[in-house]
């Protein structure tokens, strides 16, 4: 099932960038990783990636503001993400309509559960 | 002073007087004619009652004219006493007058008494007065010494007491303000009708307290805790209305700097604790392919731990020192060897920036007294902002020098960085506080100057120093004693 399937992983923090990117590539997914909003950004209207998992609290560009930028750009709009907060962020009906996030998750999360609700979000794209 | 009149019976008797002497001088003169001896036993009487008559008319003038200048006498007395005016005894010898003299001189005695007692009540009143002057200066300062604004209106809704914080909270001239409206001085028109509703309102209902914003001189928007008290008067109403606002704006922005201080600690502390969690989890789950990444896991999970540690350190640190609870051991120390210390730990992180670090430290051995630990501390947080907030390929330089006159050492770390607006320069020691347009550039629990500030000046009586200008970069110190 993770066949094919990208995911652009986005956060400052290079321990997590580390191992979300070392569980999604041990499930069989091809992964991209972003350092902060900007870098991202460019990624994600480079690659159009499957999907899209950010931090939150991120330099140049937050990752609400990033999910908003790429959800009004028409080639990025349909990329799904997953939002990882550490700053207990509750996730509001509109956040899904304004910037495609589907899920958050709070910090500090477990690689398990974030794979299973990649997984979960990916299905449902598909 | 009563004056009193002295009514003195004079020449009513005259004419009767005269009258005796005449025909006691006829009897006199008609005796010469006859013989004594001849005199019949009804003339004899009438002889003894001329001469009689007219003795007693002499001795009756002869009082008559004593009375007259006693009179005068006492007459004079008195017009000296209202002419000098200030009372005096009259001496008055003259006997025909002694009852009216003694009788004046009682009265003079009792005047004097009178004037005596209304002294010592106006020297009374006067201390009173002045106890009531004092009281009131006093007051006074105490009302002009709060920094709440104290507004007293009377009975008519008027101003009779203001102070300074109230002239500037509501923009009125203070000088100008007693008597005037209310309705008048003040342009908020919640407080005019607050004020007036408590006046009205009875004074069973003594206090009130709200919250109330009103738009200040300089335009902007200031938030008042407001107590209304009613000054107590007759028949249950109010004589006046006490008003004190209480600036809220302080302790809303602390409150908010507060709140904004556990979100950014609770993400500080969270961001090393997810990494932990996950690594765990990985190890326990299997997800290390190899005992090399095993070992990696392992590695980050210390470090990050250590991080988490770090981070309590600093919050705890800090709020000890703030109350006095940091064990301090002054000693002598080289500066500059705390100095290296601290550049030679930042050196790897600049060095991931692409950052030049230099320092220009003489090596004469400049000693000052210091806990090492907390100043270290110190000197690690000015050159840990300096790489945060200085973009890649920037400069930063520690330099030192000796002020020969004052005794004291000045070191100053300056960086090629993003620079602090001028508008956030005066805020950036104060604990949480963080430059809203540098918050992308770093990440920061606005914990770090602050702690810094408290080291040099709480800990080391010194001086901290900062300057920036945006775009071109910071300069950040402290200014020490040096030891003989």
């Amino acid at each position: 099932m993770a066949e094919n399937k990208r995911i652009l992983v986005a956060d400052d923090e290079s321990h997590i960038l580390h191992v979300v990117s070392l569980k999604l590539r041990n499930a069989g997914y091809d992964v991209l990783t972003a350092r902060d909003g900007q870098e991202a950004y460019d990624l994600a209207v480079a690659e159009k990636p499957d999907l899209l998992i950010t931090d939150y609290h991120m330099p140049q560009m937050s990752g609400l503001e990033l999910c908003q930028k790429l959800k009004q750009d028409p080639s990025t709009s349909g990329i799904p993400a997953i939002m990882l907060s550490a700053r207990g962020y509750h996730l509001e009906p509109q956040d899904t309509e304004q910037s495609g996030i589907l899920r958050m998750l709070s910090k500090p999360f477990s690689p398990r559960q974030l794979l299973a609700t990649v997984n979960e979000v990916l299905n449902r794209a598909a | 002073m009563e004056k009193e009149s002295v009514n003195v019976t004079r020449g009513k008797y005259i004419p009767l007087l005269v009258l005796l002497m005449i025909v006691g001088g006829a009897a006199c003169l008609w005796a010469g004619e006859v013989n004594l001896r001849t005199l019949t036993t009804v003339q004899m009487p009438l002889f003894t009652a001329g001469i009689l008559f007219f003795l007693a008319a002499c001795a009756g003038l002869l009082s008559l004219a004593n009375s007259r200048t006693g009179q005068r006498r006492l007459a004079r007395n008195l017009s000296q006493m209202v002419n000098q005016g200030k009372l005096a005894y009259v001496d008055c010898p003259s006997t025909t007058v002694m009852g009216l003299t003694a009788a004046v001189n009682d009265a003079v005695s009792y005047a004097e008494r009178a004037v005596d007692d209304a002294k010592s009540r106006v020297d009374e009143i006067a201390i009173e007065l002045k106890v009531a002057l004092a009281a009131r200066h006093h007051a006074e300062a105490i009302l002009h010494s709060i920094s709440d604004a104290v507004l007293v209106t009377d009975v008519f809704d008027e101003v009779v007491l203001a102070n300074e914080a109230a002239a500037k909270a509501f923009g009125f001239n203070l000088a100008e303000s007693t008597r005037s409206p209310i309705d008048k001085l003040l342009k908020d028109q919640k407080m005019i009708e607050l004020i007036r509703d408590m006046r009205q309102g009875s004074t069973r209902n003594t206090r009130r307290i709200i919250e109330h914003a009103m738009t200040t001189p300089a335009g902007g928007n200031q938030a008042f805790k407001v107590t209304f008290a009613a000054v107590p008067g007759q028949d249950n109403k109010a004589a006046g209305v006490v008003a004190v606002l209480h600036d809220m704006t302080k302790e809303k922005e602390v409150a908010a700097m507060k709140n904004d201080f556990v979100s950014h600690v609770s993400h500080e502390l969270r961001t090393p604790l997810a990494s932990i969690k996950a690594y765990v989890e990985m190890l326990i789950d299997g997800e290390a392919e190899d005992e090399k990444t095993e070992r990696e896991f392992y590695d980050i999970i210390q470090s990050e731990a250590n991080r988490l540690g770090r981070l309590i350190d600093n919050i705890l640190n800090i709020s000890r020192i703030e109350s006095g609870l940091v064990k301090i051991n002054k000693q002598p120390h080289s500066l500059m060897v705390i100095l290296k210390e601290a550049v030679e730990v930042i050196t790897p992180q600049s060095t991931l920036k692409n950052i030049t670090l230099t320092d220009k430290l003489p090596p004469v051995f400049y000693q000052v007294l210091a806990d090492k630990d907390t100043l270290y501390q110190g000197v690690l947080n000015l050159l840990s902002n300096a790489v945060k907030y200085t973009p890649d390929g920037g400069r930063i330089s520690v330099v030192t020098s000796i002020d020969e006159a004052t005794r004291r050492v000045t070191v100053k770390i300056t960086d090629t960085g993003v620079g602090i607006p001028p508008k956030d320069l005066p805020f950036v020691f104060d604990k949480f506080y963080r430059v809203e347009a540098n918050n992308k550039m770093a990440k920061g629990t606005g914990l770090g100057l602050s702690l810094v500030k408290h080291i040099v000046e709480t800990v080391h009586q010194g001086t901290i120093l900062a300057e920036s200008e945006v775009g071109k970069g910071s300069c950040f110190g402290f200014e020490l004693d040096l030891l003989e």
